[in-house]
C-alpha cells in the first residue's frame, strides 16, 4: 500500500454503515465491557517508523495516528464511538456533551464542552484553549501538515493566492476576524464556529485533533509536537524520534468526564526504528506477548502468520479504508473516447496484478465504485463495470477488441491512436522494480486485445511532485485514497470533481459540467438520506463513464501479542479500538 | 609537525567547505521539492512557497551555503517557530523541522551510539584479526592455520547485512538474548557496561565480522613476510628468544601498516555502520542519515550527517598520517 | 692442534618442492682467534649456508644438518649443530656473532640504533636501559662513529650505508664476542667505505683477539684482510689454503678464473678482465663430475672424460693447500699462466 501516493501519509478510514447497522448502534451506544478486561500492565507498540509523523495536533493527519493518539492522549470535540462493528462509524460527544448543534442550514455549529474536563495540569480545558487549538491551523508559517478545513470553512476571507486573510496565533495578522468566526460563551464552555458555507459534516472534522483544544500558556509552537499537553487518560512522559514514545496515566484524567474511554493498561510504550525483519520475526514469535506490530508484517511473511493455527486468536484480515485506482486521462487527444477506455477497462488483467501485489487474499479485490463499503450509507453497487457480464478479472481481450471495433467507426481519432503501432498509449510511472514487474502484464494483457501501450518510467523521487504535470500528458496515471471521514463529500469531489486530487482531466469533457453541479449541490445538501442519494447518482455517472479503469478496494491485516486481550476492529479508522486493549494477566 | 599538522588542518577546512558546497548543490539539482514534501493534502502555490521560505531554500544555493557557514560560525535563527524564532546556537548544523530540533542537538545524540558501534567493532575486530592473523602465521599449514582460513572464508563472503539479520533472527531473538523492544536502546558504558554491552555487542560483533577476517588474511601474511625481513635474522643472531622477537620486532613492523589501514577503514565504519545501525534498531549516525534520506528527505540533517561523515574521515586520515609517522620512524623525517 | 671453531663435514640441505637443495655439501674449516678466514664464493656457493648454520640460524624444522661445528671454549669444546637450541641461541651474540650484507636491512627500521645495541647488551649483562644506552654509545664510538653519544638516539635510516655497518659491528660486539662472523659486510657499501670498514674490523679482531669469519665474492677484499682463504663453488669448498698461496698459487681453475676477474694496477694495459662464462650450478641434483666442469676452459686437459663424470677429491696439492681438481700443480700453473714461483 505504501507504492501509492503521496495522499497515503495521511489519512482517515471510515466505515460501513447500513440502515441495520444504524439502528444497532443508537441501541449499544456505549461502550461494551468484556468480562476478562483487567487494569494494568504495559502495552508495548512497535514499528519500523521512525517517529510519530506528527503528534502535534495541528499537524497530526494519519488516521492511525488520530486513533491512537485520540484514544490515549488527545480529547477532542467529537469522536467515533469506541466500539465494534456498524456502529463504531457513528460520532458521539467527547469533550462535547453532543456531537454538535448545527444552525443556519449548517453554516453556524454550536459545541458545549462537559464539565470537570481538564489538563494533564489539572487547570480545566475552557472554550478559549478550543479557540486557540484551531487558530494554530492558520498559521502555515509554523504548521502546514495538518488538514486545512478550518481555513477553507471558517467564515474568514480567503486571499487571492489562496491563503487566508488570518495569519494564526502568533503573527496575529487578521486576529479580529477569526476572533469574530470563533466565538465563547460568557462561561467559556460553549464555542461557536461561523462558516462561509454549509458544511453538514462539519462535526467530522471536530473529530480531528487539529480541532481540538491547545492551551495558550503551554503552547511551544514548532516544537509543542515533541511534548504536547494531554487531555486524555494517558499522558507523555517521554519521546524521544527514532528511540521511544513512552506514555504513563495522566492522574487529572477523571473518569467521570469521559463516557468513552476506559484507560486498561497503566502505560502504553512505542518503540520505533525497528528493522522490518526484525519486527517481523518478533510478531511471529510472540516476543513481545504484550505487544502490537503497528505495521503489519511484510507480504512474504502475511501468508506463513495467517496459516499458523496456534496465531488463530492472533489477527484480524480486514477491508480498510483504501482504495487504489487507475485515472483514464479523459482529455481531448488522450482517452477521449469511452469505448476506447472500456476497451481498455475490459482488457486489464486485474488478477495477475493483485497477485503480484499479494494475491486477492491479503492486498485487496476489485471495486465497483470509488466510494467504499465502508462508508457505509454513501456506497452503493454500481450497475456496469465490474459487473457487466462481460467482465472477466484476467482480462476479456475479445470484448475488447469488439469495442475497439465500434471505436474504429465512433471515434476513429481516438481508435487509431490506441491501435498504431506508430502512436499508442503513455503511461507513466515512478521507476521502482515493483512496476516494472507489474509493467510487464499490463502491455501483455493490452496487447492481447490489440492496444499499443508504452510505459515511461520517470524518477520515482520527484514523481509525485510533477504529478499535475504529469497528468495532462500520460493516458494513465495510478494512485490511492482513502476519505477523512464518514461522508463522500471527502471522496467525489476529490477524486473526480475539483478537489486536491483529480488526474482524469475529467474538466475537459462535456461530461463535467453537470456532474460539478451535481457535486456543489450535494456537499451543501443537509439531508442525510437525500445526500446520500446523491452520492450514490455521481458515483453510477463516473462509473459510467469509465473515468477510471480500474478501482481495486484494498485490504489490510492485524496481528498481535498473545497477552493482548480486546482486540477488536474500529472500522472506521482501520485499527484496532485501541480503547479495549488490555494486558491479559 | 605541528605546523604539518597545521596545514594538514587547513586542508581539512577547505575540503569540508567544498565538500558542503557540494552537498547543497547536488541536493539542489535533485528535482525533489522539500517545499512540497511537508505540504499536506490541502496544499496551495502560496502554502508551497511559504515552505519553501521557512525551509530556506527559496534563494540560490551560494545563498543557502553562506547561510549554512554562518549559522555554523556564529550560530542562526531559522526563522518562526511559533510562540519564539528558532535559533540555533553556533555550530548550528540547521534545524529539522521534521524533528523539532536543531541539527547539532540532533548530531550529538545519536553520536555517542555510533561511536560506541564503531570503537566496539574497532576493537573488536582488531583484537581478533589481529591475534588470529599471528596465530594462523605462527602455525603455517596447521590445523589453526587452516582454521583461521576458514574463518577468513566465511567473514569476507558474508555481506554485513545477511550477517545481522542472521544474528538478529536466529542468535538474539531465538535465543531470548534481548527483549527486541530493548535491542538498540542506549546504555551509558561507564554507568552501565553490562547494558551497554548487551546493546552493542552483538552489532559490533556484526560490523567486525568482515573486518575480522579481512584483517587476520592481512595479519598473517603481514607476520609471515615481516618474518622472512634481514632484521628479524639479526635480532635472532643476537641471541634474542623467538617470544621476543615476536612481540617485540616483527609484530611491531607487521602492526604499523595494519595500524594505517585500520585508522582509514575505521573512518569508513560510518558507512557501514547505516546497515547495522539499522538491523539492530540503534538510532546512530548512519540511521540517522539513511532516515532522512529514504524516508523524510530531511535536508538539513543530510547535509550534516554527510559533512561529519567526511570530516571523520579527513581527520581520521589525518591522525592516521600522524600515528604512521610516530610509529614508523622513517616516515617522521620526512 | 685445535683451533677456536673447528667445522668438519657440515653439510646443510633445504628440502623443497622441486628435490633437496644441497646449499652446502661436506664442508670443513678452522678459525683460531686472532686469525680471519675467507670464505670466497659466487651466490649460491653455499659460502653463506654454512655460517649461518654454526650461528643457528636456520630452522632445524626446515633445514637438514649434518656434520659438526666445534666451537672450543673455556668451559669445553660444544657442537653448535647437535646443541639444543636454547644453548645455541645463548652463544648467539655472546660468543659468536654475525653481521650481514645489507646494513639497511639488517636493522630494525623501527627501533634507534641505541636500543638495538642495548637490547643486545642486556640480554647478557645486568643494567638499566640507561646503561644500555650510555654502552651503546661506548660501543658506537668504538665504532668510529662521530658524536656517539648524540646519535644514540637516531634511526638506521639517519645512517649512512658506511656507517650503519658500523652499526651493525658495535651491535655484534657489544658483549665482546669471540667469533664474528662478516657475511659480505662491504658489497653493499662504497669502495671507499668498504675499505674502512675492513680496517675496522680488522682493528677490532687485534684488540679483541676474535675469530673472524669474512664471507665474500671479491678476492680483493681477501687480500687485504684474510689468514687463510676457502674458495667455494656448487656447494663445496674447491680450493683452500693460506692468502699467499692462493694468490700466486693458485691450484684450481675457478680461483685462477675469480683472480683474473679482478682489476689489477699492476698489470694496467695488457690486462684484459676475464669474465666466468655460463651460470653457476643449480644445487638440486648436482651432475656428476666435477661441478665446475660445465664452465671449466681445462676439462679437455684431463684425460679422458674424467671432469664430467668422477669428482675429483679435496687433495693436498702442496702444505696446507688444498684443492678439488685433476690437473696437477704444474699443468695448472702452465695453463694459467701463474708462476709456482712468481
Amino acid at each position: 500500500m505504501s507504492a501509492m501516493n503521496l495522499t497515503t501519509r495521511r489519512w482517515i478510514s471510515v466505515v460501513a454503515t447500513t440502515a441495520l447497522a444504524v439502528s444497532l448502534a443508537m441501541v449499544s451506544g456505549a461502550s461494551t465491557a468484556s468480562a476478562a478486561e483487567v487494569k494494568g500492565g504495559t502495552l508495548n507498540f512497535y514499528t519500523h517508523n521512525e517517529q510519530v509523523a506528527a503528534l502535534d495536533p495541528t499537524n497530526m493527519y494519519t488516521g492511525r495516528d488520530i486513533a491512537l493518539y485520540g484514544t490515549y492522549i488527545y480529547r477532542q470535540l467529537t469522536s467515533y464511538k469506541m466500539v465494534p462493528g456498524s456502529a463504531g462509524t457513528e460520532l458521539t460527544g467527547d469533550l462535547a456533551t453532543n456531537t454538535g448543534v448545527p444552525s443556519n442550514k449548517a453554516k453556524t455549529w454550536t459545541f458545549t464542552l462537559r464539565p470537570g474536563i481538564t489538563w494533564e495540569d489539572g487547570s480545566a480545558v475552557t472554550c478559549a484553549d478550543l479557540k486557540y487549538g484551531m487558530s494554530r491551523s492558520f498559521a502555515t508559517d509554523v504548521f502546514n501538515d495538518g488538514p486545512g478545513y478550518a481555513r477553507s470553512w471558517l467564515d474568514i476571507p480567503v486571499l487571492e493566492d489562496g491563503s487566508s486573510a488570518y495569519a494564526g496565533p502568533y503573527k496575529k495578522t487578521g486576529q479580529e476576524l477569526y476572533d469574530k468566526a470563533v466565538t465563547c460563551s460568557k462561561d467559556n464552555r460553549t464555542i461557536t464556529y461561523k462558516l462561509s458555507r454549509s458544511v453538514p459534516d462539519f462535526n467530522y472534522f471536530a473529530s480531528y485533533p487539529a480541532a481540538g483544544p491547545v492551551k495558550a500558556s503551554k503552547d511551544t509552537g514548532d516544537k509543542y509536537d515533541l511534548r504536547p499537553m494531554a487531555t486524555g487518560p494517558y499522558k507523555v512522559k517521554s519521546y524521544k524520534i527514532n528511540d521511544k514514545l513512552v506514555m504513563v496515566r495522566n492522574s487529572k484524567w477523571k473518569k467521570s468526564s469521559d463516557p468513552l474511554r476506559k484507560a486498561l493498561p497503566d502505560s502504553i510504550s512505542i518503540k520505533f526504528g525497528m528493522n522490518e525483519d526484525v519486527r517481523d520475526e518478533t510478531d511471529m514469535t510472540d516476543q513481545i506477548p504484550n505487544g502490537i506490530n503497528m505495521d503489519g508484517l511484510q507480504s512474504t511473511n502475511t501468508p506463513t502468520y495467517f496459516a499458523d493455527p496456534t496465531k488463530a486468536k492472533q489477527r484480524l484480515n480486514i477491508v480498510d479504508s483504501f482504495v487504489t485506482y487507475l485515472s483514464a486521462n479523459n482529455s481531448a487527444g488522450h482517452l477521449d473516447c469511452l469505448l476506447v477506455r472500456k476497451a481498455v477497462f475490459f482488457a486489464y488483467d486485474n488478477q495477475s496484478l493483485i497477485d503480484l501485489a499479494g494475491g486477492l487474499k491479503y492486498y485487496g479485490e476489485m471495486g465497483d465504485n470509488i466510494v467504499k463499503p465502508n462508508l457505509g450509507m454513501d456506497y452503493i453497487a454500481t450497475k456496469g463495470n465490474i459487473h457487466d457480464p462481460n467482465f472477466k478479472i484476467g482480462g476479456n481481450p475479445e470484448y475488447a477488441k469488439t469495442l475497439l471495433a465500434q471505436a474504429k467507426t465512433a471515434c476513429p481519432d481516438a481508435y487509431d491512436r490506441a491501435t498504431n503501432p506508430a502512436k499508442g498509449l503513455k503511461y507513466y510511472r515512478p521507476d521502482t522494480a515493483d512496476n516494472k514487474k507489474s509493467a510487464v502484464i499490463v502491455e501483455a494483457a493490452l496487447t492481447k486485445a490489440g492496444i499499443v501501450i508504452e510505459t515511461v518510467y520517470k524518477p520515482s523521487g520527484s514523481y509525485n511532485a510533477n504529478l499535475t504535470e504529469y497528468k495532462s500528458q500520460t493516458d494513465f496515471l495510478a494512485s490511492g485514497w482513502a476519505p477523512d471521514w464518514a461522508n463522500a463529500s471527502t471522496v467525489i469531489p476529490e477524486m473526480w470533481g475539483d478537489g486536491c486530487c483529480n488526474y482524469t482531466k475529467n474538466e475537459d469533457t462535456p461530461e463535467y459540467a453537470p456532474f460539478s453541479a451535481k457535486i456543489k449541490k450535494a456537499l451543501v445538501e443537509l439531508d442525510r438520506k437525500k445526500q446520500a442519494k446523491l452520492w450514490h447518482e455521481l458515483s453510477q455517472y463516473g462509473m459510467d463513464q469509465y473515468w477510471y479503469i480500474r478501482t481495486v478496494f484494498s485490504k489490510d491485516q492485524l496481528t498481535w501479542g498473545s497477552k493482548i486481550g480486546g482486540f477488536q476492529e474500529w472500522k472506521i479508522m482501520s485499527t484496532p479500538i485501541y480503547n479495549d486493549l488490555y494486558i491479559k494477566k | 609537525m605541528l605546523k604539518y599538522v597545521t596545514r594538514r588542518l587547513l586542508y581539512t577546512v577547505i575540503l569540508l567547505l567544498i565538500v558542503s558546497f557540494t552537498i547543497f548543490y547536488i541536493f539542489d539539482l535533485i528535482p525533489v521539492d522539500p517545499a512540497r514534501l511537508i505540504c499536506s493534502k490541502q496544499c496551495t502555490p502560496a502554502l508551497v512557497e511559504a515552505n519553501r521560505h521557512r525551509l530556506g531554500l527559496d534563494v540560490s544555493v551560494l545563498e543557502q551555503w553562506w547561510r549554512f557557514l554562518q549559522g555554523l560560525v556564529q550560530g542562526r535563527n531559522y526563522g518562526e517557530g511559533g510562540i519564539k524564532d528558532i535559533y540555533c546556537g553556533a555550530p548550528s548544523f540547521g534545524y529539522s523541522f521534521n524533528r523539532h530540533e536543531c541539527v547539532s542537538t540532533v548530531i550529538a545524540d545519536v553520536f555517542p551510539t555510533t561511536l560506541s558501534l564503531t570503537i566496539g567493532a574497532f576493537v573488536m575486530w582488531l583484537s581478533v584479526g589481529v591475534s588470529l592473523g599471528v596465530l594462523a602465521a605462527r602455525k603455517k599449514g596447521k590445523f589453526a592455520d587452516r582454521a583461521s582460513n576458514a574463518f577468513v572464508l566465511i567473514g569476507t563472503s558474508l555481506p554485513t547485512f545477511i550477517t545481522g539479520i542472521l544474528v538478529v533472527l536466529f542468535i538474539v531473538l531465538k535465543f531470548h538474548l534481548v527483549n527486541p523492544l530493548e535491542l538498540g536502546d542506549w546504555k551509558n558504558p561507564i554507568t552501565d557496561p553490562i547494558g551497554w554491552l548487551r546493546t552493542f555487542f552483538f552489532p559490533c560483533a556484526t560490523l567486525a565480522l568482515a573486518y575480522a577476517a579481512t584483517y587476520t588474511r592481512f595479519t598473517r601474511s603481514n607476520v609471515l613476510e615481516i618474518s622472512s625481513e634481514d632484521y628479524i635474522r639479526t635480532a635472532r643472531a643476537k641471541g634474542l628468544s623467538e617470544k621476543v622477537i615476536l612481540r617485540k620486532h616483527t609484530l611491531r613492523a607487521a602492526l604499523a601498516p595494519i595500524v594505517t589501514i585500520a585508522g582509514l577503514d575505521f573512518a569508513g565504519l560510518l558507512g557501514g555502520a547505516i546497515i547495522t545501525e539499522g538491523i539492530f534498531g540503534l538510532s546512530g549516525l548512519g540511521k540517522l542519515s539513511l532516515t532522512a534520506v529514504l524516508q523524510t528527505y530531511d535536508l538539513p540533517i543530510i547535509v550534516a550527517t554527510t559533512l561529519v561523515g567526511s570530516a571523520f574521515v579527513v581527520i581520521m586520515n589525518l591522525i592516521v598520517d600522524i600515528a604512521y609517522a610516530y610509529l614508523d620512524p622513517r616516515v617522521r623525517a620526512e | 692442534m685445535t683451533k677456536f671453531l673447528e667445522v668438519k663435514n657440515l653439510s646443510v640441505s633445504f628440502p623443497t618442492e622441486d628435490g633437496l637443495v644441497k646449499a652446502s655439501n661436506d664442508v670443513s674449516y678452522s678459525v683460531d682467534l686472532g686469525k680471519t678466514l675467507a670464505i670466497v664464493g659466487e651466490s649460491g656457493s653455499g659460502k653463506s649456508v654454512s655460517n649461518l648454520a654454526i650461528m643457528g640460524l636456520h630452522n632445524r624444522a626446515t633445514t637438514q644438518i649434518s656434520g659438526s661445528a666445534f666451537l672450543n671454549l673455556d668451559e669445553g669444546p660444544i657442537d653448535v649443530i647437535t646443541a639444543p637450541e636454547e644453548t645455541v641461541r645463548r652463544l648467539r651474540g655472546k660468543v659468536m656473532s654475525m653481521i650481514f650484507q645489507d646494513p639497511m636491512s639488517a636493522l630494525h627500521p623501527y627501533f634507534s640504533v641505541g636500543n638495538q645495541i642495548a637490547e643486545a647488551w642486556s640480554l647478557y649483562n645486568e643494567g638499566s636501559k640507561r646503561d644500555g644506552m650510555k654502552r651503546a654509545a661506548e660501543m658506537l664510538d668504538l665504532v668510529g662513529i662521530p658524536s656517539a653519544a648524540d646519535r644514540v638516539k637516531d634511526y638506521p635510516h639517519q645512517f649512512s650505508g658506511g656507517m650503519r655497518q658500523r652499526v651493525m659491528i658495535a651491535m655484534a660486539l657489544v658483549n665482546n664476542p669471540k667469533l664474528l662472523i662478516a657475511d659480505e659486510p662491504t658489497t653493499a657499501l662504497d669502495v671507499t667505505v668498504q675499505s674502512q670498514i675492513l680496517k675496522l674490523i680488522q682493528e677490532i679482531q687485534k684488540e679483541f683477539n676474535m675469530a673472524v669469519i669474512l664471507i665474500t665474492h671479491d678476492l680483493g677484499v681477501v687480500a687485504e684482510v684474510a689468514d687463510n682463504v676457502c674458495v667455494m663453488y656448487g656447494g663445496k669448498i674447491v680450493e683452500t689454503s693460506a692468502i699467499d698461496e692462493i694468490f700466486y698459487r693458485s691450484q684450481h681453475p675457478y680461483t685462477t678464473a675469480l683472480l683474473d676477474s679482478i682489476p689489477r694496477v699492476d698489470k694496467f694495459g695488457s690486462h684484459r678482465l676475464k669474465a666466468i662464462s655460463g651460470q653457476p650450478p643449480s644445487l638440486i641434483g648436482l651432475p656428476k663430475g666435477c661441478s665446475f666442469a660445465p664452465r671449466c676452459q681445462f676439462v679437455s686437459h684431463v684425460a679422458g672424460s674424467r671432469c664430467t663424470t668422477e669428482d675429483p677429491e679435496l687433495t693436498e696439492k702442496a702444505k696446507d693447500h688444498f684443492a678439488r681438481c685433476f690437473l696437477s700443480t704444474e699443468q695448472i700453473h702452465t695453463l694459467t699462466g701463474r708462476s709456482v714461483t712468481a
